[in-house]
């Protein structure tokens, strides 16, 4: 019972600030909502304009290849580091701290950094001509949460204990065998951590586009909350906004559950 | 070996911090050289940041640390250490918050900071800000709850403390770094955060600085002052680094003291 | 003298007609106004001459452009709009649809200069018969040229292009003068820019790109599809800045002020911003094809707020900003167009005949109308940007065509 009244607090926000706020978006998914003025039942209408929505198709490609590329070199990129920065040695909180910087920047500034960063004014790596649109935003994301990532995937390095790699070392394996075989499996609940965060981050991307290419140019870049904002926002259709939303939240969950088991039942 | 290792990283140092240095040198050249003009711009043009905005970051920002570390904190304890009716589907839940795009949710949340009385104000936006940080803070401090042995607690309760009074005396030293580390993580998003404060603030008077960050960047239409949008990033980060270099141990700490472990 | 006039005359109006209303429209009341950052400091023009002769207080806020439908659209959800708010034109139709500002037919047919309020504004901000928003203020597309490169490429630099096929030769002259000199520059990856530029080039050769209620796109017609072909040349040529492509407005203006572009379609209200930069520069009408000329009378409309409980309050402050005093001492005297055309010419525009050329524009130029504009056109996601983006760097003829279906389905969409 005290525990209850520990989680009380949690709970009320939660309860108020997220649960009946999505209960109200499922229920403004079953209506055509306008900004003023009485909503109106139209299920399955907001449903089935999501399947008829050619920008909501191209967006949830663009959206897919980018969670691919994002998580891809974001976890390459974060465990390198991690390792790099594992041993004690001469140096070693410098360079953490180096790679841990962006992380303290807000992502609205960071983005503000790189529009001036990349601009033909100013900018030392002005990014003219076509298709850095994609490249600029990936490199603001590795930027800024490789660090981040990377601080993570070292809690879970330094947690194995160090006579499990002397056991392997007597046993002569070489260092690969040991990183393949010893570190990975050890690590595996911090990498499906770190692996859904970069999943769900990217599934949900929309800061980096907007600030820095606006889903241009030609739609390349145009992630799936884009066309989440642009129901709402430019076209004032909350119904439809809020359809696409659903969809996009069952289909999340599913993949973190998905995932979640997989791991669960390995490392168990 | 040992070289291969100085030079990968102070390479990879380099590209890491290479935008930061450039942000602050891009905010103190001028067109005839260095000089603070461009701070200048930043806080007198029409648009500008204020003292109030300043000021209304600083109180969005305390209200939000307090109020992530206390829920945070007995959340932690609760799910760390009692068993209860619902307990993981809060659980779940909380980390579920993490699942949902803002852009939906966040007209709704308008809705209901308007029927609270809340709307236009520093507190609600706090509360909206609380609530996104809860999945990484109430995750953390659960862990570092568990992480502490039981029986520290238990001789406490022999000693005939009350369950609130070991979690203040004998259970809040020992999870501190996750307590910073929470802190900090709260203070980091919401020094900074944007959209948020966009829609939820209404008056100039309301607004967080960030806000007036971002307004320079679309002042008038057809250009950008670069140079003034460099000087308020600066300006913006600089608390941050500044802060996480005093409490870089700690934090670290947080997070290594097994606090994050699946 | 005159100020003091013009407002006992007001009070006198609205007294006579109000006088059983509970609280006079000037009594005091604290007005809440937004817009967006471009047309921030004209509102505080407004609103700073309007608190120092009203008892009534006008607060403005700002907010940055790109997010401020946002901002709007999330306050009408939670019924709390501000009392008053201007939007950019274009989407008038689509607030005023949605009912997001109250009616003012009846108060705006009462103004004695109603039929000189700029009437493509007026149209804009009219639903179902229904007035709904009015002028705020008024931005021209013109054509701005540099005198000194004009003189350079042994053109004259008071006699500006009178076709879009002479706009085009002059671009090419002045971009043989070479260096980093190029002829023209264009907003390529914006379509807010492309139509506010190109478009009257279409009306002033009798084309269309929309029909009267906003329904169907004739953006395939042979006028639009001659428009697109001049910049398309320009552009292949090199005469067009190679960054034309990849502009998406925000280094617009920077362009043009760098002093390196010979001619260019671009706001009338950028003419102070480029010359402060020391460029001379001239204005003219944007030409047809083959002669006449038109604009693409933008800016932003202004209506009061559904949900605000202020309504007569906030008319007093609107039908003060259309007053002569108000046109004439806050926009006509920091060289803004007056929303009225006929106040075009006056004592402030008479000292530059360049400004009694843009606002004798008022009265020639259009502002489309569709309910659904901004999804179409101005949205980089609309279909119009890729319509754009073919007809100028792609397959022309295909882009024109495939455009308008799709075009023209956006603009029906419920």
């Amino acid at each position: 019972m005290t525990g209850a009244l520990y989680a009380t607090p949690a709970a009320v926000l939660v309860g108020l600030f997220f649960v009946v706020p999505l209960l109200l978006v499922v229920w403004m998914s079953l209506h055509r909502w306008p900004l003023l003025g009485n909503p109106r039942l139209n299920a399955p209408d907001n449903y089935t304009a999501v399947v008829d929505n050619a920008l909501v198709a191209s967006a949830a490609w663009f959206t897919l290849r980018y969670t691919v590329l994002i998580t891809a070199l974001l976890f390459v990129i974060a465990f390198g580091l991690a390792l790099l920065v594992q041993n004690r040695r001469p140096g070693v909180g410098f360079f953490r701290t180096a790679f841990f910087l962006p992380m303290t920047v807000g992502f609205a500034s960071a983005s503000l950094l790189f529009l001036g960063l990349l601009s033909e004014e100013i900018g030392p790596l002005p990014a003219g001509g076509d298709s850095p649109a994609l490249g600029s935003a990936v490199l603001l994301v590795l930027w800024r949460f490789a660090g981040f990532n990377m601080l993570i995937l070292l809690t879970g390095l330094q947690a194995i204990p160090l006579d499990v790699y002397e056991a392997a070392r007597i046993d002569g394996a070489s260092r690969w065998q040991v990183f393949g075989r010893i570190t990975v499996p050890l690590m595996r609940p911090t990498i499906a951590l770190v692996l859904t965060m970069m999943i769900t981050g990217s599934l949900l991307a929309f800061d980096q586009f907007w600030i820095l290419t606006r889903g241009g140019p030609d739609n390349s870049t145009t992630s799936l909350v884009m066309v989440i904002y642009r129901e709402a926002f430019v076209r004032l259709d909350l119904g439809s906004a809020a359809g696409i939303s659903v969809v996009l939240l069952v289909l999340l969950a599913v993949v973190s559950s998905v995932q979640f088991a997989v791991l669960r039942r390995r490392s168990a | 070996m040992r070289t291969s290792y100085y030079v990968t990283g102070s390479a990879l140092a380099i590209l890491f911090l290479f935008p930061l240095v450039w942000s602050g040198w891009a905010s103190v050249r001028t067109d005839t050289g260095f000089g603070l003009e461009n701070y200048a711009r930043l806080f007198t043009s029409s648009n500008g940041i204020r003292a109030v905005h300043v000021l209304n970051s600083v109180v969005v920002s305390a209200l939000t640390v307090t109020g992530t570390l206390v829920v945070a904190t007995f959340a932690g304890y609760a799910f760390g250490r009692f068993r209860f009716l619902g307990r993981d589907l809060l659980f779940l839940l909380t980390l579920a918050i993490l699942m949902v795009p803002y852009a939906t949710i966040l007209i709704a949340l308008y809705v209901l900071l308007s029927w609270l009385g809340l709307e236009d104000s520093l507190v609600g936006l706090s509360l909206v800000l609380i609530v996104f940080q809860l999945p990484f803070s109430v995750f953390m401090m659960r862990n570092s709850f568990e992480a502490v042995p039981v029986e520290l607690e238990e001789s406490a309760r022999v000693d005939g403390c009350s369950s609130v009074g070991t979690l203040v005396r004998i259970m809040l030293p020992a999870v501190r770094p996750g307590l910073v580390t929470v802190g900090l993580f709260a203070f980091l998003t919401s020094w900074s955060e944007f959209f948020a404060p966009l829609i939820l603030l209404n008056s100039t008077d309301e607004f967080t600085a960030v806000l007036a960050v971002v307004n320079m960047r679309t002042a008038s239409h057809g250009s950008i002052d670069y140079a003034a949008l460099e000087a308020g990033v600066v300006f913006m980060a600089l608390p941050c680094l500044v802060l996480f270099a005093f409490m870089q141990r700690s934090y670290v700490r947080g997070f290594t003291s097994g606090a994050l472990k699946g | 003298m005159k100020a003091k006039l013009a407002a006992v005359a007001l009070l006198l109006a609205t007294a006579a007609c109000g006088a059983d209303e509970p609280g006079a429209a000037d009594d005091g009341a604290t007005l809440t106004l937004w817009t967006r950052a471009a047309t921030e400091a004209v509102s505080k023009a407004y609103a700073d001459a309007y608190n120092a002769s009203h008892r009534n207080k006008v607060e403005v806020t700002a907010y940055p452009n790109e997010e401020y439908p946002a901002k709007l659209a999330s306050a009408a959800g939670a019924r709390s709009l501000p009392d008053l708010f201007a939007a950019d034109v274009v989407f008038a139709p689509q607030y005023a649809s949605q009912g997001l500002w109250a009616d003012v037919t009846d108060q705006f047919q009462s103004l004695p200069f109603k039929d000189s309020v700029a009437p493509s504004h007026v149209r804009a901000g009219t639903w179902e018969g229904r007035t709904h928003a009015v002028p705020h203020t008024i931005d021209l597309s013109v054509m701005l040229y540099n005198k000194d490169l004009y003189a350079k490429a042994g053109l004259d630099p008071e006699k500006p292009p009178r076709t879009l096929a002479e706009f085009a030769e002059h671009a090419r002259k002045i971009d043989q003068l070479g260096g980093d000199v190029h002829g023209t520059y264009f907003g390529g990856n914006c379509g807010g820019c492309v139509e506010f530029t190109f478009w009257p080039s279409v009306w002033a050769a009798g084309g269309e790109v929309l029909d009267a209620e906003g329904r169907t796109a004739l953006v395939d017609s042979p006028e639009m599809a001659e428009v697109f072909a001049v910049y398309r040349d320009l552009y292949d040529q090199g005469v067009a800045s190679p960054a034309s492509k990849a502009e998406a407005g925000p280094t617009w203006l920077g362009a043009l002020q760098s002093g390196k572009v010979g001619i260019a379609p671009a706001p009338s209200v950028w003419l102070d911003a480029i010359e402060a930069k020391g460029v001379k520069t001239g204005l003219a009408p944007i030409p047809g094809l083959t002669g006449g000329e038109s604009t693409f009378v933008g800016g932003d409309a202004i209506g009061i707020g559904a949900t605000s409980g202020k309504a007569q309050q906030a008319w007093d402050f609107l039908a003060w900003t259309m007053s002569d005093e108000a046109q004439v001492e806050v926009i006509a005297q920091r060289k803004g167009v007056p929303v009225r055309t006929d106040l075009a010419a006056n004592r402030h525009s008479s000292a530059d005949p360049r400004l009694v050329t843009a606002n004798g524009l008022v009265a020639k130029g259009k502002t489309p109308y569709a309910r659904n504009f901004n999804a179409t056109f101005n949205d980089p996601q609309g279909p119009w940007l890729t319509t754009v983006r073919g007809a100028l760097f792609g397959n022309a003829g295909q882009a024109l065509a495939t455009g308008n279906e799709a075009i023209t389905k956006s603009l029906r969409q419920g």
